[in-house]
């Protein structure tokens, strides 16, 4: 799974949710793509889940790139316990996507086959997603 | 080839995101005309129109604004994240007969041999070619290519009257190795026990799921031990 092999600090503030993506709107290596149209959190399990089932449903041809890291810890409280003494522990590693994001592109099969692979992907994910293709004219 | 597509502008006198705003509303595209040492000219395209011209690669215009036509290339398109809609345009002046660099799509043709994958590496070449007559795309053909093979920049069939203007060593198209079942199957095991992913198939795979479930956890507090 994505995980940051070292970190500079291990607790952070929550990631903004507001806005849409600045950048990596667009089809950049492959041939379909999986857009996001909601802000989410995608943990490393998420975006691993995902992987797996694309790559399952292509088999062997193909190829799959992850646009997105998970590069932002989130913290969780132990059950139970009252407010107060701290911050809690890394529970999640996240990466704060938001609308607009191309997270997954997928190259070398037909259209058919990346559409069927990404609805499997897409339903791993924890927000709205749409199937894109690269558009001819698209400058 | 290029086909040229006519629209009429209308010259913009206010500036900034109101009037922009006030533009798009009313199903106009704000746009700028620059180029061969000219002030830059700001105008407004009918929506439709544009949005049915930029559908081709490398739109060519013909722009009528005050009477005269100016011959113009689509250099750049802004569009609107999620929906889409055309934000803003930029046109360059050009004129017949002039020689232009653009970048066209590459697109594959034929099947490459069993067992293989094709990967195109760089989706578009940049050529040089004649501003009326740029081609749409350069198709390249994996015909029977096995494993291993590539295909260059400096090898594509491009129509008489394009030349190539990038570097002719880089890879457009590369042919490799499918990666075999078992492999795969292994490397996916692998991962969805990491990940603590338990599959429905079969019971062993339930299995291999229930136990990876506290390795991949076991995996995660190792992680956040290791930002320590």
């Amino acid at each position: 799974m994505l995980i940051p092999r070292r970190v500079k600090h291990r607790k952070q503030h929550h990631p903004g949710r507001s806005g849409a993506a600045k950048g990596g709107t667009t089809i950049a290596f492959g041939d379909y793509g999986i857009q996001a149209l909601e802000p989410a959190y995608v943990t490393n399990r998420q975006i691993e889940s995902a992987r797996i089932a694309m790559t399952r449903y292509i088999k062997r041809g193909g190829k799959v790139w992850i646009n997105i890291y998970p590069d932002r810890p989130l913290t969780k409280k132990p059950a139970e316990t009252r407010m107060g003494s701290g911050k809690g522990s890394p529970e999640w590693w996240v990466a704060n996507v938001k609308p607009g994001r191309v997270m997954f592109e997928l190259s070398g099969v037909s259209e058919e086959i990346a559409r069927e692979a990404m609805r499997l992907a897409m339903h791993k994910l924890p927000m709205k997603c749409r199937f894109v293709q690269r558009e001819g004219g698209d400058n | 080839m290029a086909d040229t597509t006519k629209i009429s502008a209308v010259r913009r006198t206010e500036f900034g995101k109101g009037a922009a705003r006030r533009i798009r509303r009313a199903d106009q595209v704000p746009a700028v005309l620059y180029g061969h040492g000219t002030d830059p000219v700001h105008l407004s395209l009918p929506g439709h129109d544009t949005m049915l011209a930029l559908k081709q690669a490398n739109a060519l215009l013909e722009i009528s604004l005050d009477g005269k036509t100016h011959l113009a290339l689509v250099k750049d398109v802004q569009r609107e994240v999620i929906k889409r809609f055309i934000e803003h345009v930029d046109l360059v002046v050009i004129r017949r007969g002039e020689r232009v660099t653009v970048d066209i799509a590459v697109h594959t043709t034929g099947e490459a041999a069993p067992e293989t994958v094709v990967t195109v590496e760089n989706s578009s070449v940049t050529v040089s070619a004649d501003a009326t007559k740029i081609p749409e795309n350069v198709e390249v053909s994996v015909e029977g290519l096995e494993a291993g093979s590539q295909i260059l920049a400096g090898a594509l069939e491009l129509p008489s009257g394009v030349e190539l203007d990038g570097d002719p060593e880089m890879l457009v198209v590369n042919v490799s190795a499918a990666v075999t079942a078992e492999a795969l199957e292994a490397e996916l095991a692998e991962a969805e026990a990491e990940a603590g992913i338990e599959r429905e198939e079969s019971e062993d795979a339930e299995g291999e799921g229930d136990s990876a479930d506290g390795s991949g956890d076991s995996n995660e507090s190792e992680g956040g031990s290791d930002q320590e």
